[in-house]
């Protein structure tokens, strides 16, 4: 268990650095009171700051690189952010990792080496999502038949979102509700038949699952000539991208046979974006128009930022996102994602990952080169 | 201020017919609209038609001496400060590249000198024993006679924002007398074109025989009639573009790829004393400065010998004082998003390094340069270019070209100080692993006339030989009318 201390800046201010069980419990309060205000964000980011700083060796080391300790860091904008990647090569968190009770890794589809977080514990976590989840996707209904297009928890330990929908079956999903990705890959059969039947009985319903796996029963749809007309309700609900485990399709593209294959509008297509190395999700409010503006509850603010110098970005322009997500307490709290986006009234909206430029010369760029050392 | 230019060289098309499609270019506070050709299916057949057609029936007759004086005036006009092209391109070029100023102006002049008449027979001497057999049977060593032909139609695609850099296969194709078909880079849309109306300026007949156009890379429409028409492809562009490219391609047409590639520089301990360590820096930073690293010629690694008087995270030191010297007077050019993110990914692999000691970043993110040192010998990588790089602390230059083996495909150029002994050593081991060009640091980015580009020939790949064999010519003999 880590407990607490206090460090002293030379002009004598105090630094507390508080205790995983004070983390928590800070956590749990804040998340709990929507009404915190910036100042009460602020607090929290800057001792948790000094917590990671303090007990994660990497994240110091990285921080004090670049000028930045808990003692000369005045606003949580100014806390340094990791970028993405380092959370393959670097172990970050501030528990020993063999004490956390779990841990999820990234599904390792971009490059060499999977990104992990460390968990000490869930309950952040857990509350994270179920507070999320409850006001952006079931706005005030209690619960909703689910079905899910990915595998369970016990197919894939590591797997943040296996266990993110696994809290959504639970908490939110009626008795009725069913996982349809198994040992066997997508139980088509087994789906059509769930859907037909929450067709016939009037029954809204509610599809989850990561955005590729949406793809196939689109496609099997379209080679049956079958169209669901989901009652009124229901809704649908895609994460992760394609990540290519299926073709690529134009967001456009995508939520119109999404729309035309289920019967829900496109109002009703929600889209969650979270990652391995975050503990809280961002939601829009449907795909009417894409890209829809993102954002997320009040424990996880957004920067957009030049991507070389890490300095804010002017509202508009386009840039790299930044998160900085308080409920990711065990790890490093900023990060620095390889997300494009611009700053929108009411959030962000996500314009897809930065590529690295292919050289515009004839000079060989890093990606073409680690193409071909792959390949 | 807001300037259009009509892109490309259309001999044969009537110019009010020929549709366009208008690109803009913005930099240092100016735009450039630039109106690519976009051809319909018949205009193109066309186009291929008529040159090929002119080829024949003028080009081929052409003395190859007429041809490279077409070249050396075309040149001469536009390394004339006072012609109105070249102020053309010293306004235009800038803004569309987004290269400084000064840094377009040295490049242009210093790239144009490589096509003076001198140059242009360096060119044909390196290629051809007797360039006579361009114009006619020439006596060959074996016995018989040869005579060389170009291709009727040669194409090229062109890639890159280097500006001018089509002139390099433009001219070749022109000294082999093919009828020529090239197609600009949309990065660099311009000089192609301003050379093919100086040439046609210069010797209309010969200008007849050229053309430049543009079209949508991979998009279908006219792509397939000239790949289908040509007799040769030239191409430039990464090793995707290329395959692509050449699925394309008839199998009887000969396909000429010339992919992305990697330059690195080798600094010996010997030339590391404080009186040569400050200068080699900064010709390296010059190398790397030009056009960017957007050059396939230009270093992204340096290794630097252990063991000297001044020690290899000294010789960074200069390196990144040298770079932050050239960049007030030749301004990085503004990247892209995607080009910050190379680079902010390149430093960031090495900041994760940094924390572990293995690497040492210089300056400061927001500074238009990156330096790291890397303390352990580090294999061939490329940087997040646009002015980064890496310096690889190695115990002996004889450790290098196991290092850079690996990457034989993407080899080519490599920058070498070092006494003539160990230069010599070093060359047989690079050229064993593949490498095709060791230029002195400071003209890595400026080829010598007659470069065999990635080791291959610039004129002799383009030709085909013809051979009346010993036989044939004795046979005649029997049948002349003095024959006994």
């Amino acid at each position: 268990m880590i407990s607490a201390g206090l460090a002293v800046a030379r002009d004598g201010r105090e630094v507390a650095v508080m205790s995983q069980a004070e983390i928590v419990e800070a956590l749990l309060d804040f998340i709990g009171r929507p009404s915190a205000t910036e100042a009460e964000f602020e607090a929290l980011a800057l001792r948790l700051f000094a917590y990671q700083f303090a007990h994660n060796a990497p994240y110091r080391r990285f921080a004090q690189q670049r000028g930045r300790t808990p003692l000369t860091v005045r606003r949580w904008r100014d806390i340094p952010a990791v970028p993405i990647k380092a959370f393959k090569d670097l172990t970050l968190s501030c528990c020993p990792p063999d004490e956390a009770e779990r841990v999820f890794m990234t599904s390792g589809t971009t490059g060499s080496g999977r990104g992990r977080s460390y968990h000490p514990t869930l309950a952040v976590y857990d509350r994270s999502m179920l507070a999320g989840f409850a006001a952006r996707i079931m706005r005030g209904r209690q619960t909703i038949r689910m079905g899910i297009l990915f595998p369970d928890e016990a197919a894939l330990p590591h797997s943040s979102l296996a266990h993110y929908l696994a809290l959504a079956k639970d908490h939110f999903g009626t008795e009725d509700s069913a996982v349809f990705v198994g040992p066997g890959g997508l139980a088509l059969d087994a789906l059509l038949t769930f859907l037909a039947e929450a067709e016939a009985a009037g029954e809204p319903l509610a599809l989850l699952g990561a955005t590729y796996a949406f793809v196939p029963v689109m496609d099997a749809l379209a080679e049956r000539g079958r169209r669901f007309a989901l009652p009124a309700g229901s809704f649908l609900f895609d994460t992760g991208g394609f990540k290519g485990q299926s073709r690529e399709i134009e967001p456009d593209a995508f939520y119109d046979g999404l729309s035309a294959a289920f019967g829900v509008p496109r109002s009703e297509c929600l889209n969650m974006y979270g990652m391995t190395e975050l503990s809280t999700q961002f939601y829009d409010d449907g795909n009417a128009v894409c890209p829809p503006v993102k954002s997320g509850p009040h424990w996880i603010r957004s920067r957009v930022v030049d991507p070389l110098t890490g300095q804010d970005l002017p509202e508009g322009e386009t840039g790299v996102l930044v998160h900085h997500d308080l409920a990711h307490f065990n790890s490093v709290s900023a990060i620095l994602t390889e997300d494009a986006g611009v700053i929108a009234p009411g959030g962000f909206r996500l314009l897809g990952r930065v590529e690295g430029a292919a050289s515009r010369g004839c000079s060989v760029a890093v990606a073409e080169f680690l193409a071909a050392a792959q390949g | 201020m807001r300037i259009l230019e009509q892109a490309g060289h259309l001999p044969g098309l009537p110019a009010e017919a020929v549709g366009r499609r208008v690109v803009e270019h913005r930099a240092w506070g100016e735009t450039v609209g630039v109106a690519l050709p976009d051809l319909r299916e018949d205009q193109a057949k066309a186009l291929c038609g008529h040159v090929r057609a002119r080829a024949r029936e003028t080009l081929r007759r052409m003395e190859t001496v007429r041809i490279v004086e077409a070249i050396d005036r075309a040149s001469a006009c536009l390394l004339d400060r006072a012609h109105p092209l070249r102020r053309k391109a010293e306004a235009l070029l800038p803004v569309v590249t987004g290269y400084d100023r000064e840094t377009v102006r040295l490049g242009l002049t210093s790239y144009l000198k490589t096509f003076r008449r001198p140059q242009l027979l360096r060119f044909l001497a390196e290629d051809f024993s007797n360039p006579g057999v361009l114009d006619g049977f020439q006596p060959a060593v074996k016995g018989g006679f040869v005579r060389a032909r170009g291709p009727d139609l040669l194409l090229h695609v062109w890639a890159g924002n280097v500006p001018a850099l089509p002139l390099w296969s433009l001219v070749s194709g022109l000294l082999v007398k093919a009828g020529t078909i090239g197609k600009l880079a949309s990065a660099e849309p311009l000089t192609a074109g301003w050379f093919a109306h100086l040439i046609a300026e210069t010797d209309p007949e010969l200008g007849e025989c050229l053309a430049v156009t543009w079209w949508k890379g991979g998009a279908g429409g006219t792509e397939a009639t000239f790949l289908a028409q040509a007799d040769c492809v030239m191409a430039y562009g990464g090793n995707e573009t290329l395959t692509a490219l050449r699925a394309k391609v008839p199998v009887t047409t000969r396909f000429l790829p010339h992919g992305h590639r990697i330059g690195f520089a080798m600094i010996a301990r010997e030339a590391l004393d404080s009186r040569r360590a400050g200068t080699l820096a900064r010709l390296a930073a010059q190398d790397i400065v030009r056009y960017e690293q957007q050059g396939c010629y230009a270093p992204q690694m340096l290794f630097v010998e252990r063991g000297g008087p001044v020690a290899p995270d000294e010789f960074a030191r200069h390196l990144a004082h040298g770079l932050a010297a050239l960049a007030s007077r030749h301004p990085r050019r503004r990247l892209d998003p995607g080009e910050a993110a190379s680079i902010a990914a390149w430093r960031s692999a090495h900041e994760m390094r940094a924390l572990d000691g293995e690497a040492t970043l210089l300056g400061d993110p927001a500074d238009p340069w990156s330096v790291v040192l890397l303390d352990a010998a580090t294999g061939l990588s490329p940087s997040g270019l646009n002015r980064s790089v890496a310096v690889v602390a190695v115990d002996a230059l004889a450790d290098v070209p196991a290092l850079v083996a690996p990457h034989r495909a993407y080899l080519q150029s490599a920058g070498i100080a070092a006494a003539p002994a160990t230069l010599f050593r070093l060359a047989e081991d690079l050229a064993a692993v593949g490498l095709t060009r060791i230029a002195a640091l400071g003209r890595m980015t400026a080829p010598e006339a007659g470069w065999h580009h990635d080791g291959r020939f610039s004129l002799l790949d383009l030709v085909t030989m013809t051979e009346i064999e010993a036989s044939a010519e004795a046979a005649a003999e029997g049948f002349a009318p003095y024959a006994d």
